[in-house]
């Protein structure tokens, strides 16, 4: 029993305040760290006790230091950081895609095939015309290097991102033990019921960044901390222990540069090595994998038929059963290009005079390079019925397309992932006129206090007065 | 209750900032550039329009240069037609002054001399060339002369033609039907001439009668008159191929540049309300530091 219960009240009214003090104090510390959860003093009445014979209240005390975190919007975040980080990696790499296939600048395959033409426009006005030729021979060389240079352009995106690929699971794997370890520091940091508010934020930020590369799901099991498994169920983390880590093997699908593109798959504790579906993993890593495995071999692909309906188109007139060159040899064995791949095209005359321009030994005959120039205006069969000029600007508009849909796909899921992130600061984020305003009224509080504890000080003085 | 975090201001702020600083780039970009169209995702329908206006304006270009190519070529055609109509002429004349057969021997072998003057120079006349190129001869290029030397032994007209018979066509159109003969085989033009002076030079060396060479000259300028016309059309065709290709060209420009290039007056005027925004954000920003508890209470 206290001597007064005023020195009592106001001593634990003094301390509680002290700590609503604080902790609006750590709060506008924190305004601005990322990812900060703010938090609250909770107040509580102390156990009311008798005195004097009457049931009274005994003052105040702080219960503990709570976060204010809505789960839900916890778990939501999650979600469209996955969506987000999916979107923004394909957006990129689309981006990417598309700026390689560029044929709005000069010079490009557009502009170089345009270029090619002219040339055999060239040797149709003279076909005898040594220049002519050499410019010809010239102009199809460059064709045939920038179909390679885009092909390689194409096939060096591919490595980078399968590169990138690599680097993100090795990212992911170092957030995985760390989470497992933060899992382990919160589960000893708070055996006696308090919250280690800093140790959660730094598991919210991790698990947000996780969510980011692969797309999980987190559970919280209570005692036994957070459980993180992929999209498909399969558990990466289960307290303080990880049960499997992600892996990108060499697999058995060739890359456009011929190197084996990486698998994706995890590892158990004891190193054994099982493939993911491609469901299991969402995020960042996924929209990688999409456009590695998707646009990017679409495009290549694409490029290889254009190269060669190129090459068929071009040698179908120099072979010509009855083409000659310029000294009247026949050329049906003389192909103007070698190799049926974008990356393989290559030029297989060396020699302008050799360029067939002419159906018949006859001087100034021009037939032949007016069919080569015919090419150009020629529907192709195998590019659907489009000239080979046409076919680039569908592959333009297609690219582009793609480009274009992947931007706005990503700049939905910012908006997304912005409002949840929103939403998420509004319950959890610091607002410093609302801290200031608790700090007003903590302060106000513990002065009163303080006035209490005087005014319990003069009651006693008067006492040992009375005494004396 | 709905509370507004410092983040979220800031946020909020920030990602707007960001998204006008980026409005603010690409127009200036623009303007500078001239382009709105940089990449095919600015617009991948404008996309494929440029690359295929591209295409087609190197062909309309190739087509203008064939054109132009056919129209020099037919008027270089054309004046060697007039001159060998002049030698015919003059051929004319001089078969006609000696159809009465009352000239002395020295006078019909001077009048001989002159025949065979006229059939050299009509064979030079086919055998002329334009910038390098046998007119008569498939426009071959540094090719020999298609018509022999009249004093080559043996020569006869039937066979003087030993040139090109390729005839020599310009493409001034997309298709494998839009090409125009630019050349004729020198025989065709020239044979029917070059045999009638023949029969005159031989009756005026045999004493025989002109009358028959007379027939054949009229037959022969008859048939260079034609290919005359024939030339006067193609070039004609040409020359309205030419202006046509013009017009196709500016149509291609603009619709080219209709997808590629910046409206200036827009782009300036989004770049200026990009701006004023800019700078009232700023101004928002600095306003709102301003509004806190502790600017009120002067804590």
């Amino acid at each position: 029993m206290a001597l007064s219960p005023l020195f009592a009240i106001g001593r634990g009214a003094l301390l509680a305040q002290e700590i609503g003090l604080t902790v609006a104090g750590n709060n506008i510390a924190n305004a601005n760290t990322p990812g900060y959860t703010r938090t609250r003093a909770v107040l509580s009445q102390e156990v009311p006790r008798q005195y004097a014979g009457v049931l009274m209240g005994w003052g105040v005390r702080a219960q503990r230091v709570e976060q204010v975190v809505d789960q839900l919007l916890e778990a939501r975040l999650r979600v469209v950081t996955t969506e987000q980080g999916e979107a923004i990696a394909r957006r990129d790499h689309l981006v990417a895609l598309s700026a390689v296939a560029n044929d709005l600048d000069d010079p490009s395959l557009a502009t170089v095939l345009d270029a090619f033409f002219a040339a055999a426009d060239g040797l149709a006005r003279n076909p005898g015309g040594l220049a002519e030729r050499e410019v010809l021979l010239a102009r199809g060389e460059a064709l045939a290097d920038e179909t390679n240079g885009r092909a390689s352009r194409l096939a060096r995106l591919q490595r980078d991102i399968d590169d990138r690929i690599a680097a993100l699971v090795s990212e992911a794997n170092e957030e995985i033990e760390r989470l497992a370890a933060l899992n382990t520091a919160i589960t000893h940091a708070e055996v006696d019921g308090q919250i280690a508010t800093g140790l959660r934020d730094e598991r919210t930020l991790a698990l947000q960044s996780l969510a980011r590369k692969v797309g999980i799901e987190a559970i919280d099991t209570g005692q036994l901390g957070t459980r993180i498994s992929l999209a498909n169920g399969l558990v990466l983390v289960e307290g303080g222990r990880v049960v499997h880590r992600l892996a990108a093997e060499p697999g058995s699908t060739p890359g456009l540069d011929g190197g084996p593109l990486r698998d994706l798959g995890v590892r158990r504790s004891n190193s054994s090595y099982v493939a993911l579906p491609s469901v299991a993993l969402r995020g960042e890593i996924a929209g990688l994998r999409a456009v590695r495995d998707g646009e990017l071999v679409e495009a290549a692909t694409r490029l290889d038929l254009f190269a060669s309906t190129l090459a068929s188109a071009v040698n179908a007139v120099q072979q010509h059963p009855s083409a000659r060159d310029l000294d009247g040899n026949a050329t049906a064995g003389v192909p103007f290009f070698a190799g049926t791949t974008a990356a393989t095209l290559q030029l297989a005359l060396s020699d302008p005079r050799t360029i067939a321009a002419a159906r018949s030994t006859q001087p100034g005959d021009a037939a032949n390079a007016l069919a080569l120039l015919g090419v150009r205006g020629a529907a192709q069969g195998a590019l659907n019925g489009t000239t080979l000029s046409g076919w680039l600007a569908a592959e333009q508009a297609r690219l582009g397309q793609d480009a274009a849909r992947a931007e706005d796909a990503a700049t939905a899921a910012d908006l997304r992932a912005s409002q949840v992130r929103s939403e998420r600061e509004a319950v959890s984020g610091v607002n410093l006129n609302e801290e200031l305003a608790n700090l007003l009224r903590f302060q106000h509080a513990f002065e009163a206090s303080a006035r209490v504890i005087a005014v319990a000080d003069r009651v006693l003085d008067e006492l040992v007065n009375l005494v004396r | 209750m709905l509370r507004i975090s410092e983040n979220q201001r800031a946020d909020y702020v920030q990602a707007r900032l960001m998204r006008l600083q980026v409005d603010v780039r690409v127009l200036q970009e623009q303007l500078v550039s001239g382009r709105r169209l940089v990449r095919p995702e600015d617009g991948p329908l404008d996309a494929a329009v440029v690359v295929r206006s591209s295409a087609r304006l190197s062909a309309l270009a190739g087509q203008r240069q064939a054109a132009a190519l056919g129209v020099q070529v037919l008027h270089a055609q054309d004046e060697a037609l007039g001159e060998a109509s002049a030698v015919l002429v003059r051929a004319e004349e001089l078969a006609t002054q000696f159809a009465s057969g009352l000239y002395s021997a020295a006078q019909r072998t001077a009048a001989r001399e002159e025949a065979h003057g006229l059939l050299q120079e009509l064979v030079a006349v086919a055998n002329g060339s334009f910038a390098g190129r046998r007119l008569w001869s498939g426009l071959a290029l540094d090719a020999p002369s298609p018509f022999l030397d009249p004093d080559t032994p043996g020569w006869t007209a039937a066979s003087a033609f030993t040139g090109s018979t390729y005839e020599f066509e310009v493409q001034v159109g997309p298709h494998a039907e839009d090409r125009v003969r630019t050349s004729t085989r020198g025989d065709s033009v020239f044979g029917a001439a070059l045999e009638a002076l023949e029969t005159l030079e031989t009756a005026l060396a045999t004493n025989a009668s002109v009358t028959p060479a007379l027939d054949s000259l009229a037959a022969a300028r008859g048939r260079l008159s034609a290919e005359r016309a024939s030339v006067g059309a193609r070039q004609a065709q040409l020359q309205e191929r030419i202006d046509r290709v013009r017009g196709l060209v500016l149509q291609e420009e603009t619709a080219r540049s209709a997808a590629r290039d910046v409206d200036f007056a827009v782009a300036a005027s989004r770049l200026a309300e990009a701006q004023t925004a800019l700078q009232a954000l700023l101004a928002t920003a600095a306003q709102m530091n301003q509004s806190r508890l502790t600017n009120l209470l002067r804590l």
